[in-house]
């Protein structure tokens, strides 16, 4: 299965783009989208979600254009949007079968599929109570439950845990790693150690255009070498954050441990180069292109 | 003070950047072009039996500052009731309750919104009344007061109580806006009483919120003694009666008291006062307070439970097979069940009650009264038929589901019409019984109306609003019998039939336009 992207354009108006010119393809597996607020993934993933339309560019699902046939990955797509709502007056089993409803999932096992699922959302307990007494983590809990109530072949993730508890995060990594092998699975976080847990691959975005893509190593390669540590004294801090782009600062007794990118390798007095991880190579690739 | 004004102006900003809005105002600019009809017309809004004002500044000036009063009072409310409700929907009121506001200023920011919103709307009709001056043109000669001060002194006054009153519901009737509707109408139709009541008395305002008894005291007597005659009565409002001969009178305006511009500050103050005290009963946007200490109890009981729970996870490969089901039967069930739910449980039993009495009273009432009064009763629960994915967010999935159009658009317009068609059973029974047919297809084109009209009204303004007010307006009209909003055919028509093809045009034409709208929508987020 290959979702195929072409020279994606959304123009909302003549001063906001949403995406431009926006190529990539994607096959079985997990991609991971990062970018910061603004960059264009939401968009992305409302397209290929069919529910807005592209102002230029094509989408083909396993050579069939979903933005003319937009029923043809209805049928086997599960959607979990960054901000999505519930009737309130509705318990889990009603707005279950309602959404199973839509997607055109019925027949006898519909009960047990429902059962099964919120068991696995752990909603069990509360599923005859009405959703609008939930909490934001059960809400989101209902939300992944609908996602996989048609047996998705394309499942897209706008920011998941958001919500979730740690339990529940690790569940829900356990659980995306599990559909993975069936599917195409296109995740979007502000949570990078989400990303970084479970995406085989990670596609960069910024200004609405796919800076990177590739997998988690190659993309990290690009920051080895760059990504630096050294303590100063706190009067030190203000003056270092002019001439660096710290990545992140934490307390060493009484002084502070600050992690920067030194992109020309300049001699620091008492940095010590270390091993890059996905975020600093995200903060430095979006760094780059600002 | 400065940071009431903020808040006015955000929440008016806010409010006024609606397509229900504009609509509104729309609707209303060419309501107040129907205030000054030809002499000829089939219908007068301010006149006695055999005569007719001359259409001079005065005339037009004063009539149609009335009828813009007593008609944005009516429907006005409906427009502005829901500014505390919209802080709670978007929870922004969480944010205000962890503000040092206080309560009174909250709920006069909120006051004085809906106040800017109804002036808004005053000053269109204003200048609608300024051109039909000359539209009408009958060689007078404009006179600026008699066009200002109407509007200084009956409709800004008026509407300043409107405001103050939709807030004080909202205050003590919380959501419940049907409540909200019935409570409000009913203290209309007290006040609308207390001024048919009040005789030949000099009228002084303090009875009369909208001034409208100075106004037809004054013609009536104008009348009498010029014309040596006993008027008892003036027809005030949109009054249909065949054309009869008429005379044409000159009459000049009033003169205003002190006394009657004191009553618009008492009113003014009194409203205020309202305001001033629902603070102390105002919720703060603290729901917990209302919940009873069992509910608390058996919610914690299980909050408790479910931490015990421990869960493996889903099983993707152990689930059953997916099997397909393109049907629209379930959403019909879902749409039902929501709309069944909605609202006040206390409705139902009013429901239940007229249903039952449209089994007994005479059919002409049955059809006449309570039918109308009884579907204008679910208004809450067709408006937002398709407005309710976008208010509780859910959109995301209706538009990405598998035809959304042909399966969900269908389901909520089924269920709308099944809940309309139930609701008018009692009548259609009578109706079969009685052999009369055409009634029975009136009803159900009738009911198939009010529902797609609340369909492509949500879908095109995106908003429940503009619906409930045409639909309280369509019901004003119906139960004043006003033949052409005659909807549910229980009126005398020159051609019976005609009505029916009229009626099933305006259908079709509303069904087609909700679904061209809705189309472009579910492509469009």
């Amino acid at each position: 299965m290959t979702l195929e992207i072409k020279g994606l354009t959304k123009q909302y108006n003549s001063q906001k783009t949403g995406l431009s010119d926006y190529s990539i393809t994607i096959d079985k597996g997990i991609l991971g989208l990062l970018g910061p607020n603004g960059a264009g993934k939401s968009t992305l993933m409302k397209i290929i979600a069919t529910i807005s339309k592209p102002t230029k560019g094509t989408l083909f699902l396993d050579g069939k254009d979903i933005v003319s046939n937009p029923d043809f990955i209805r049928k086997i797509l599960g959607y979990l949007p960054q901000d999505f709502g519930v009737y309130p007056n509705l318990n889990a089993y009603e707005f279950l079968t309602y959404i199973a409803a839509m997607k055109g999932v019925g027949g006898k096992g519909l009960r047990q599929r429902i059962d099964m699922l919120l068991e696995g959302v752990n909603l069990t307990a509360d599923a005859k109570m009405p959703i609008g007494t939930y909490s934001g983590g059960m809400k989101q809990r209902i939300g992944i439950a609908q996602a996989l109530l048609n047996d998705p072949k394309v499942l897209i993730f706008d920011e998941p845990t958001v919500g979730l508890d740690p339990e529940e995060r690790v569940r829900f990594r356990q659980l995306i790693a599990e559909l993975a092998n069936d599917c195409i699975i296109i995740l979007s976080s502000h949570i990078v150690s989400d990303i970084e847990t479970i995406a085989d691959e990670v596609a960069i975005m910024q200004s609405g255009k796919l800076i990177i893509k590739g997998d988690q190593q190659d993309i990290i390669g690009q920051a080895n070498g760059q990504i630096y540590e050294v303590l100063l004294d706190n009067s030190e801090v203000a003056d270092f954050k002019m001439r660096y782009k710290v990545i992140d600062t934490g307390r060493q007794n009484d002084r502070m441990r600050v992690r920067y990118i030194n992109k020309d390798n300049n001699t620091v007095f008492g940095s010590t180069p270390i091993n890059a991880t996905l975020e600093d190579a995200y903060l430095l690739l979006t760094l780059n292109k600002a | 003070m400065s940071y009431i004004l903020s808040i006015v102006k955000a929440d008016y900003l806010q409010r006024t950047r609606s397509y229900a809005f504009l609509i509104t105002l729309a609707i209303t600019i060419y309501v107040a072009y129907l205030f000054v009809p030809p002499h000829h017309a089939i219908y007068s809004t301010l006149s006695a039996s055999g005569f007719k004002g001359a259409y001079n500044s005065a005339w037009i000036g004063y009539v149609s500052a009335l009828m813009t009063t007593v008609m944005l009072s009516f429907y006005g409310f409906l427009l502005v009731n829901n500014g505390i409700k919209k802080d709670i929907d978007t929870e922004v009121g969480l944010i205000i309750a962890t503000t040092p506001i206080s309560n009174f200023k909250y709920l006069l920011s909120k006051q004085l919104s809906n106040y800017l919103v109804l002036c808004t709307i005053v000053v269109c009709t204003f200048l609608v009344s300024l051109v039909m001056f000359y539209v009408r043109g009958a060689g007078y000669s404009l006179i600026w007061s008699d066009f200002i001060l109407p509007y200084l002194f009956f409709a800004f006054p008026a509407l300043f109580v409107v405001a103050s009153l939709a807030v004080v519901s909202e205050v003590f009737l919380g959501k419940r806006s049907v409540l909200q509707f019935m409570a409000y109408f009913f203290l209309c139709g007290i006040v609308m009483s207390q001024i048919a009541t009040k005789g030949n008395d000099i009228p002084t305002g303090f009875n009369d919120p909208f001034g409208l008894s100075l106004v037809t005291s004054s013609v009536k007597n104008h009348i009498n003694t010029t014309y040596h005659q006993d008027i008892k009565q003036l027809s005030f409002g949109f009054i249909f009666s065949p054309q009869k001969p008429f005379k044409i009178f000159t009459w000049n305006g009033i003169d205003w008291t002190g006394i009657f511009i004191f009553s618009r500050l008492v009113w003014m103050t009194f409203a205020l006062g309202l305001v001033y005290f629902s603070s102390f009963f105002f919720h703060r946007f603290d729901f917990k307070q209302v919940v009873s200490k069992k509910k608390k109890l058996v919610k914690q009981t299980q909050e408790n439970h479910q931490s015990f729970i421990s869960s493996g996870g889903i099983n993707i490969s152990s689930l059953p097979p997916v099997v397909s089901n393109y049907s629209i039967s379930p959403f019909i069930k879902t749409e039902l069940l929501l709309m069944v739910r909605q609202g006040n449980k206390w409705i139902w039993l009013l429901n239940a009650c007229l249903w039952m009495a449209m089994f007994l009273v005479p059919y002409p009432i049955a059809y006449s009264y309570l039918l109308p009064v009884l579907l204008f009763l679910q208004v809450k629960r067709w408006s937002d038929l398709t407005t309710k994915e976008k208010t509780n967010r859910l959109h995301y999935f209706t538009y990405a589901s598998y035809r959304p159009l042909l399966r969900m658009l269908p389901a909520q317009m089924l269920a709308g019409i099944i809940l309309a068609i139930v609701l008018a059973l009692p009548l259609i029974v009578r109706s079969a019984i009685l052999l009369n047919i055409l009634p029975v297809l009136n009803i159900m084109n009738g009911t198939v109306l009010i529902v797609l009209l609340a369909t492509t009204l949500g879908i095109v303004s995106g908003s429940s609003k503009l619906y409930e007010i045409l639909f309280f307006l369509l019901t004003y009209c119906v139960l004043n019998r006003l033949p052409v909003t005659d909807y549910l055919g229980s009126m005398h028509h020159g051609n019976e039939h005609t009505l029916t093809f009229i009626i099933l045009g305006i259908n079709i034409i509303l069904a087609v336009t909700g679904f061209l709208v809705r189309s472009y929508q579910t492509r469009h987020l």
